[in-house]
């Protein structure tokens, strides 16, 4: 017994050893793009993590080991909010039990609580599935919520490394002065896919139709998160046959075999857009991620 | 109001009448006088009714609309009472069970003396647990939260409390990563201890649970824990307790036990997570009684245990598709007492299990669970301790079906071996249902 013991102490005192400390200002993004626009603010003062990747779906997450030791050390927390990390963040945030990333403090970044919310639901009950009660969660969809965001986070990101103040407001306005001459560029592009009608797998994009006027007419979820029936397919397909839809569209994380059928019984395209950034995405990846959206709703458009 | 209006007409047409007719004027001007006079009060006794006929009017009319906007009320007020988001989350687990098994008397667990709810299940149909739970923050400093389990027991039902603790909320003014929680939990030992029966993936606790935590351990008492700032997530804690539940039993001092943990994991690639603990509680047994009564155990035991679990999503998205492995080994000295008779000997369990979600909504599971006994003192033959050769083992297969997060329906099939040339088959049926509040996805 008296090694099992000593192997425990081992154990313990092995994990004991704190790692180097970096002088780095620790991001802990949920989401991807989040990530992405905190090394766009932040540059190379900061260690940007993002807690899922492209092919997660950010409401379904388990609040891992892995992820625990992320929020234990960050110094700014920054998620979508509107509930859709509502099942793992809590309890992240709780079982890392740093203060200063606790909701209220600066270190707690949460995107929908500074841009205009849609789809706030008037009515919420189990039953029409996965509502979330803070409206639409999905806000980076819409360019210009990048920017009111950047503007955000870089007022934060002053506050908590006020060494490094300068920096990231020289940062913020490299990026935002780059963001809206794309934004220019991309506002012309869209005004010719005005009023398209699509459907969508789950209502991942309703931000991007909002901003760029497209007309969601259909989802192909029966409610939001319960997975396509039989039965609504096929009124999805008689839909499909009688409106002029040029696109189903699904986010890289959706299942691929409802709009894969539906595309294959009306010969509409279904694209997969691309939703999000790469886990590790550097500068440039967020406006890279708009230019490859618009340019796959430009040939689903241009198609007869 | 139409007579009110009409009469001073009539009367105005009267007094112009009189008024034309010169003739009579010199002649009777008191006679006259006298009449504008009565035309006067008649006038002003109409006005005086007209005014509290209009009044009444007003006052019904006011009364109509406020009634109208009580009906109207509920439409435009009813979704938005915030008062209500100062109550704490409430959630409500049902639990119920249809169970059959091959042999109408459980069989015992050879070697082993058992607490009442390490015991086979009741047979038939049953509610097995409903429970009942309350949390919120207090304040800025500290979060309760307690569970309530409403049982049947000796053909009633009755209230356990399961747990009912406080624990320290992140910028409490401990330092970062430091939590406190304290009054009565599932507390840190291995892996299932913590969590609900409801939140596990058979409808049974496997045998070391049964055998040395008698299902779960939830004392009362205190723990910390604290995360490490290390890249790798790495946690250490222990607790102090009272000593009233099992393994323990009886306590006298109200400081009967405490335990010390460690744990770490981390992520294999994107799609992989894995994490391992070691744990050990020590209790001291002033008096578990075990078997019914027929056995008391006195004295301190000393508990080991070590978990392991592993998932692979292969999306990473867990929801659709995952794979799930879990063991655990604990191993038990025991110095002091059965019925009096000395007794100082370790034992050990173990189980390994495996869960496959093929698809979002369906999942098969296979686990295997086995004791190893200790040699039995003379004076201990032919009881519950006393084990003969063998080496009680359960085989357990199940499949469940998860409409929502909230609901589930499984199926499971036990092989119990668990006293020479006994094998008692076991089927359950059983459904796990949540409403209101409901936990997040731990790991």
């Amino acid at each position: 017994m008296n090694r099992l013991r000593v192997l425990c102490l081992l154990f313990i005192g092995g994990m004991a050893v704190p790692s180097p400390v970096s002088a780095d200002l620790r991001v802990f993004a949920c989401e991807p793009e989040w990530a992405a626009l905190a090394r766009e603010i932040g540059g190379e003062k900061v260690n940007a993590y993002s807690a899922t990747h492209a092919r997660q779906d950010p409401h379904h997450i388990r609040a891992k080991p892995s992820l625990i030791s992320r929020i234990r050390r960050a110094d700014l927390v920054f998620c979508s909010g509107a509930d859709l990390e509502v099942g793992w963040l809590p309890l992240l945030l709780q079982r890392g039990a740093r203060a200063g990333v606790q909701p209220g403090k600066t270190g707690h970044l949460m995107a929908a609580e500074h841009v205009p919310v849609l789809e706030i639901p008037k009515v919420v009950d189990r039953s029409l599935g996965d509502v979330h009660p803070g409206g639409n969660p999905h806000v980076h969809m819409n360019p210009n919520n990048i920017l009111i965001l950047a503007r955000e986070l870089a007022r934060r990101m002053a506050i908590l490394d006020s060494e490094n103040a300068t920096h990231y407001r020289n940062r913020l306005s490299a990026f935002s002065d780059g963001w809206r001459k794309a934004m220019d560029g991309w506002k012309r592009r869209v005004a010719q896919l005005s009023g398209m009608p699509v459907i969508v797998h789950h209502k991942s994009f309703t931000y991007l139709f909002d901003w760029a006027a497209l007309k969601e007419i259909a989802t192909l979820e029966v409610k939001p998160g319960i997975p396509p029936t039989v039965s609504h397919l096929n009124k999805l397909l008689q839909l499909a046959r009688t409106t002029n839809v040029k696109a189903i569209l699904r986010a890289p994380y959706d299942p691929s075999d409802g709009t894969e059928w539906l595309a294959s019984k009306t010969r509409i395209a279904q694209v997969e857009l691309p939703y999000t950034v790469g886990r590790d995405a550097g500068p440039g990846a967020l406006a890279d991620m708009f230019d490859r959206t618009i340019a796959l709703l430009e040939e689903a458009h241009a198609k007869p | 109001m139409f007579i009110s209006f009409a009469r001073p007409g009539a009367a105005i047409a009267l007094a112009v009448g009189i008024a034309m007719s010169p003739p009579v004027l010199a002649q009777s001007t008191t006679d006259s006088a006298a009449i504008l006079k009565e035309i006067k009060a008649l006038k002003e006794a109409y006005e005086k009714r007209t005014a509290e006929l209009e009044k009444k009017i007003k006052a019904l009319q006011a009364k109509q609309t406020q009634q109208s906007a009580k009906v109207s009320a509920p439409a435009s007020t009813g979704r938005n009472i915030k008062d209500n988001s100062f109550n704490p989350s409430i959630g409500l687990v049902l639990n119920g069970k249809a169970a059959g098994f091959s042999r109408r008397t459980a069989p015992e667990i050879a070697g082993f003396g058992i607490g009442e709810e390490g015991e086979r299940g009741s047979e038939g149909l049953s509610i097995d647990e409903t429970e009942l739970n309350f949390s919120a923050n207090i304040d800025d400093k500290f979060y309760g939260s307690t569970t309530a389990a409403i049982v049947r027991e000796d053909g009633e039902d009755k209230v356990e409390l399961e747990e009912a603790y406080l624990q320290t909320l992140p910028g409490s003014g401990l330092p970062d990563g430091f939590r406190i929680k304290a009054g009565r939990a599932f507390w840190t030992i291995g892996y299932l201890n913590e969590q609900h029966a409801h939140a596990d993936d058979f409808a049974d606790r496997p045998l070391p649970y049964r055998v040395y935590l008698n299902k779960a351990y939830n004392d009362d008492g205190l723990e910390f824990s604290y995360v490490l700032p290390t890249d790798q997530y790495a946690e250490i804690g222990g607790g102090v307790f009272r000593g009233d539940d099992f393994p323990a039993g009886g306590s006298v001092s109200g400081m009967g036990g405490w335990s010390a943990y460690a744990r770490t994991g981390g992520d294999i690639g994107d799609n992989q997570s894995w994490r391992v603990g070691a744990y050990t509680l020590r209790s001291d047994a002033v008096s578990r009684a075990t078997e019914e009564g027929e056995l008391t155990f006195v004295g301190n035991s000393y508990l080991y245990a070590a978990d392991l679990r592993y998932t692979l999503a292969p999306t990473g998205n867990a929801k659709n598709q995952e794979i799930i492995l879990q063991g655990e080994y604990f191993r038990r000295l025991e110095d002091g007492t059965y019925n009096t008779v000395a007794y100082d000997d370790k034992t050990s369990g173990w189980y390994v299990q495996g869960v496959y979600k093929f698809a979002p909504a369906l999942r098969i599971g296979a686990r295997y669970s086995r004791m190893e006994t200790a040699d039995t003192p003379a004076g201990l033959a032919g009881t519950a301790v006393d084990a003969g050769e063998h080496s009680p083992e359960t085989y357990s297969v199940m499949a469940d079906w998860t409409n929502s997060e909230y609901g589930r329906i499984r199926f499971q099939y036990n092989i119990e071996d668990l006293t020479d040339a006994v094998k008692d088959k076991q089927f359950y049926i059983q459904y796990v249902m949540s409403l209101g509040a409901h936990g997040a996805h731990s790991y």
